[in-house]
């Protein structure tokens, strides 16, 4: 137990006087909060629009006011042509048009959006947005209720998935390293030799990436709640027990890295290339799962991040019952412990 | 002089075993697999369905959404409850309430209405898919609206078929670049430090100019061949072509590159070790990368945000390969663009040079 | 105490060891020697169980190296070539660490570690990695001590450490032995290898001969004791014109003074040992002189230009090779001379004549597209020293050429200094090693980043009525005051 507690506490040195790292560690959670709470943004908003019109009789100038007054667009000029709506938006001066029929006001009819399309989601929602401006149907046959983000906040969808991305790679990628770099420095040798069992070598080299890991956990959630305004709708218990499994399943990956990697650079490109990767494109942290194609579907199922972010989005977001995501915290239990397994059979406890 | 040292740098990419693949495979697997990934369209959104009334509309208005390929119907609930519950697991994104006698109100024109309720987690995806399945509804229970919706035409331009792979190629364009162009030259300046070969070049009478170039020509052209294979790639896997002239393209990928491999030869110029310069260069990659607009249109973004835009060289080059690229646009639609990378680009490389020390360690 | 009997050991097509077998006694201190890539770190790491024998088996204190792996890791202390301390660690952070480690206390340990550990005491509480060479190897070696280990294996633990603390480190050993622990070590040093009782010859995996140290020496003599090299008549290269001079130079890194008002002058054609204690300022030094730093205060000229702002002028003129031995290990042996040559604005012509005239001097031929990583450290040595006067500079710059490689192959290196000293090249060289010392025309001995002797070694042996470099040096080292502060 002694040998224990000097091995964590030499492992926590380490890291602490590693002040660039701490930085990073410490600084990135911070700022990926920031710029995706504030700044990746998917609102409607400033939408450039050019309005085409060959007379300003009344009911085109109402149709242009509605359309101005509205929070999502901004008119910035008034053409004749659709042809010249269409430079100013191939040079980047407008993003759509709203083209007024010349008989327009007898028939109320006529109308046409030239939009960008270059982004097709922003290009259907602008439509949309200005299909229901201009014709104003109060009173329709729908009642549309916008489930747990009324405001349709992007950081609700991201908070959950930036902790997933941050945890794995605060876990994987930082012990892996700190092993590796005991190999590169040949103090492993020493450790090898010595009496200590290597159980507790590993032991005490996850230990401080644990606490570290809790540490950027909370972080993350203080900042969600007080800066960002996002909710802990469920449990708290509940994140923190989905979050557990999670990082020890991270840290798992972490030491079967640094059972294959020599180097730390080895370590470094392995935890970027095996892990980020995946993790940003395939785990639904920003593009949606159910909309890649089957095969990528497939290999989406086995990366953990998938599962810990769904259960994060139902936990914090939706603030569901923990029992609604028992089928999560059992695929990533059973992955943790496969991981924990194969990672601690391979460590070796020689050289070769 | 300088042809050695380019020679040089070409015989140890040559000889590494890992980089040689990597520059070939690497934009090849990008293109193959990202586009279908970067995919934000929405679709497949599943749909509950709590049919209270049972009429013949109703069960029209689930016909027609069985039919509409953004929704696969999930299934009938008894109550809006047992809906929510599946919407709880994920199990479901929207659910719709049609309420009880919905048929005989709307004849007696009692304005009834239908409930839909979207998980809105995404936003993105429960907005568009309320408003989907609302023009789904209003089409079929409110002719007027739907007979003025029918006088608005949508013309989509440079995308007529909203085809998220157009809009997505080039972005891939400047994230192949950006990974080979800033890591690469990041981490062959610290390996030469940790090797302490720069040690050897320092004290030889090579000016710091000549140096730097012969670490960043190798690169430009390796930026170069990347290009032309993503070009390629997207015409011969997807059928998309460039829409404006080629030369714009590469233009604005050299400037590209000239920017990354400056960039990153600073950061190594300021890193002792490997670890040390990837994390930092991680760092602005990634802040770059999602302020760009490669993902979220930079206009949604609050007014400080946005300020950022006018010295990311990457939102200058996203914004000008979408215009060349998708919509068209010759050299004045993106001159300005031009102008900004070229002058980021310069400052850039000057600061790379000036930055390399052979003296004073 | 150890018995090792038939050992064999294959890396991949690489036979590491064939057929080992000796044993040691307790208490016996026992060298093993041989060039580099002999099998020393392989067969030291079985001893210590990180590496399993291919075939042959092995006991440390009558336990088996294979299946007794515990009882072996109890009793042993290991110190690896490279200083296995954690750098970020303070001195006493590591000690504490390394007793726990083992389960026992530094205070239960002290007396063991006392004679090491009281030296580095005051420093407890420094970082590892700001100590200096010796000072580390004494921290590592008080750590290997601590939990009383009845075996002690040292894998070239001396390596580009001075010879003082080198002489204070083996008189650690001896006492060590007298109290009964058994040690192996590995030595590149051949005053090291004479304080054994016994030691192995290995070459090439194999066991060339085991016997007392002389016996040893004697009959290898061909690889341990080179004839003495013959100095051609410092003939025409040599004459009055000063290459080097510098007047009071000085540079402070903060209050520190790394240099402190130095002043010399070299001759051209010379060979000048600059040599001095690990931490005496000799790197700082040289690095003013080749433009790599400029320097705080004083005058310096190299090859007539000045230190403190024709720095850029300077590296033409010169010539360069750091201790890190540093030729682009993926580039071939043709493709680095090139490349050099090419840097030094040759003409391409020249280049290839030359290239051919050098490969056939070095008997290279053979090799000239090996990739330059795959040769051995002796060749490399060779091959870096050659690069470094590839374009005929002026003065040639040699930072610790020669370490780590057996006597044989450093008399071949200085044969090519001496050829390049009669050709009119100045020779500026720092090493560690005094039977290199006798060899230059004029020595500098710098204690506490001053000069405190200068002259030829006769001259200096003269002076400090000392009978070989060795113990001049050591005459002037031991008055060092600020050691590592």
């Amino acid at each position: 137990m002694k040998q224990l507690i000097s091995f964590v506490k030499k492992e926590a040195r380490h890291i602490l006087r590693d002040r660039r790292t701490m930085l990073i560690l410490f600084g990135m959670p911070v700022v990926m909060m920031l710029i995706f709470g504030f700044a990746i943004t998917t609102d409607v908003k400033n939408v450039r629009t050019v309005v085409v019109t060959s007379q300003m009789d009344m009911q085109t100038r109402s149709a242009v006011e509605r359309l101005s007054a509205s929070e999502y667009f901004t008119i910035t000029q008034t053409v004749t042509t659709p042809k010249e709506a269409e430079r100013l938006i191939r040079n980047q001066k407008a993003d759509m048009a709203v083209v007024f029929a010349p008989d327009f006001a007898s028939k109320r009819s006529g109308i046409q959006f030239v939009v960008d399309g270059a982004d097709p989601n922003m290009a259907q929602q602008w439509t949309n947005y200005a299909t229901n401006v201009i014709v104003n149907s109060s009173g329709g046959a729908v009642n549309s209720k916008l489930l747990y983000n009324p405001q349709m906040r992007s950081a609700y969808n991201f908070v959950p998935a930036i902790l997933g991305m941050l945890l794995m790679l605060v876990c994987a990628m930082m012990t892996s390293i700190s092993i590796v770099r005991e190999k590169e420095r040949g103090t492993m040798e020493v450790l090898l030799v010595s009496p200590v069992r290597p159980l507790m070598i590993i032991i005490a080299k996850v230990v401080p990436y644990l606490v570290l890991a809790f540490a950027i956990l909370t972080t993350i959630l203080l900042m969600a709640r007080y800066v960002l305004d996002v909710p802990l709708a469920g449990s708290i218990v509940g994140i923190y027990i989905v979050s557990t499994i999670y990082i020890i399943l991270a840290l798992s990956l972490g030491l079967l890295i640094s059972n294959i990697a020599s180097t730390q650079l080895m370590a470094l490109l392995l935890s970027a290339m095996v892990l980020l990767m995946p993790i940003v494109m395939l785990s639904g942290m920003m593009f949606p799962v159910e909309s890649m194609p089957e095969v990528l579907q497939w290999i989406s199922a086995v990366v953990p991040p998938r599962y810990y972010i769904q259960a994060m989005r139902k936990l914090m977001i939706m603030g569901v019952d923990i029992s609604n995501v028992v089928r999560e915290m059992v695929i990533l239990s059973s992955m943790a412990i496969f991981l924990l397994v194969v990672a601690l059979a391979k460590f070796k406890k020689r050289l070769c | 002089m300088l042809k050695y040292l380019i020679q040089k740098e070409f015989l140890q990419i040559r000889r590494n075993a890992f980089l040689p693949r990597l520059i070939v495979i690497f934009p090849i697997m990008m293109m193959c697999v990202m586009p279908w990934v970067m995919n934000q369209e929405v679709k497949n959104i599943r749909v509950d369905v709590v049919d209270n009334d049972r009429s013949t509309l109703s069960r029209q208005l689930v016909q027609s959404i069985e039919a509409s390929n953004y929704f696969i119907f999930n299934g009938q609930k008894p109550t809006y409850n047992a809906a929510l519950k599946d919407i709880e697991k994920m199990d479901a994104d929207v659910v719709m309430v049609i309420p009880q006698d919905f048929s005989r109100d709307l004849t007696l024109k009692r304005h009834p209405q239908v409930l839909v309720a979207a998980n809105a987690v995404n936003g993105t995806k429960g907005s568009m898919g309320a408003s989907y399945l609302s023009q789904i509804v209003t089409m079929k229970v409110n002719p007027s609206v739907a007979a003025m919706q029918s006088k608005m035409s949508t013309l989509f331009l440079y995308n007529k078929h909203l085809n998220y792979k157009v809009f997505m190629i080039p972005a891939l364009f400047a994230m192949v670049m950006m990974l080979m162009c800033g890591f690469l030259p990041t981490l062959n300046i610290v390996g030469e430090k940790e090797a302490g070969t720069i040690e050897q070049i320092n004290v030889t009478p090579v000016p710091k100019w000549a140096f730097i170039l012969a670490k960043l020509i190798p690169y430009w052209l390796i930026a170069m061949f990347v290009i032309v294979v993503c070009l390629l790639l997207s015409w011969l896997l997807y059928g998309i072509t460039c829409q404006g002239p080629l030369w714009l393209v590469f233009a604005l990928a050299m400037l590209l590159a000239l920017f990354w491999s400056s960039f990153g030869l600073i950061i190594s110029n300021y890193s002792d070790t490997m670890q040390q310069a990837i994390f930092v260069m991680w760092f602005f990659v990634v802040c770059m990368l999602l302020l760009s607009g490669l993902f979220t249109p930079t206009r949604s973004m609050p007014h400080l945000a946005y300020l950022t835009t006018y010295v990311n060289p990457m939102h200058y080059f996203v914004d000008g390969i979408r215009t060349v690229f998708v919509r068209g646009g010759g050299f004045h639609s993106v001159a300005h663009q031009l102008l900004a990378l070229l002058a980021i680009a310069s400052l850039m490389e000057i600061w790379a040079v000036g930055s390399y020390r052979k003296n004073n360690l | 105490m150890i018995a090792i009997e038939n050992i064999c050991k294959t890396f991949g097509k690489v036979q590491a060891l064939t057929d080992v077998s000796f044993s040691v006694d307790k208490g016996e201190l026992f060298g093993l020697i041989g060039p580099d890539g002999a099998g020393k770190t392989t067969l030291f790491r079985i001893l210590c169980t990180l590496l399993l024998p291919d075939a042959g088996t092995a006991s440390v204190d009558g336990f088996d190296v294979v299946r007794q792996m515990k009882e072996i890791r109890r009793r042993v202390g290991y110190m690896p070539g490279r200083f296995s301390l954690y750098q970020d660690l303070t001195v006493e952070e590591n000690l504490k660490f390394f007793a726990t480690l083992f389960g026992t206390t530094v205070d239960e340990g002290y007396d063991s570690i006392k004679a090491i550990y009281g030296q580095i005491e005051r420093f407890h509480n420094r970082k590892a990695g700001a100590l200096s060479g010796g000072m580390k190897q004494k921290l590592a070696l008080s750590c290997a001590l601590v939990h009383h280990p009845s075996v002690l294996f040292l894998d070239e633990s001396t390596t580009g450490v001075d010879p003082v603390s080198r002489k204070e480190f083996w008189d650690m050993l001896s006492m060590l032995k007298e109290r009964g622990i058994t040690i192996i070590a590995s030595t590149p040093y051949l005053d090291e290898v004479r304080r054994c009782e016994r030691v192995a010859f290995l070459n090439e995996g194999r066991v060339q001969g085991i016997d007392t140290p002389e016996v040893i020496l004697e009959r290898f003599g061909d690889i341990f004791n080179p004839p003495a090299i013959e100095r051609k008549t410092a003939s025409d290269g040599m004459n009055d014109e000063n290459v080097i001079e510098v007047e009071h130079l000085v540079k402070a890194f903060g209050n520190f003074r790394a240099v402190n008002d130095i002043s010399f002058t070299v001759k051209r054609g010379e060979v000048f040992g600059f040599l001095g204690a690990n931490g005496a300022g000799k790197t700082t030094a040289m690095h003013i002189l080749t433009g790599l730093n400029q320097p705080t205060s004083g005058k310096g000229k190299v090859a007539g230009y000045d230190v403190c702002t024709e720095y850029e002028d300077i590296k033409k003129h010169i010539g360069y090779m750091s201790q890190k031995f540093s030729l682009y290990e993926d580039l071939t042996v043709a493709e680095n001379i090139r490349l050099f040559g090419g840097i030094y604005g040759m003409p391409a012509k020249e280049i290839a004549r030359k290239t051919e005239l050098l490969l056939q001097q070095l008997e290279f031929a053979d090799h000239r597209n090996d990739l330059v990583g795959s040769l051995p450290l002796g060749w490399k040595q060779k091959l870096a020293f050659s690069v470094a006067i590839f374009h005929e500079p002026r003065i040639v710059f040699l930072d610790e050429p020669t370490g780590g490689v057996d006597p044989a192959t450093r008399r071949q290196f200085w044969q090519l200094i001496y050829d390049a000293a009669h050709r009119g090249i100045t020779v500026f060289v720092t090493t560690h090693y005094m039977d290199e010392a006798e060899y230059c025309d004029r020595i500098s001995i710098m204690v506490d980043g001053r000069i405190s002797a200068m002259g030829t070694p006769e001259e200096l042996k003269r002076r400090f009525n000392q009978p070989d470099m060795d113990h001049v040096f050591t005459y002037l080292a031991r008055e060092a005051k600020r050691g590592d502060d």
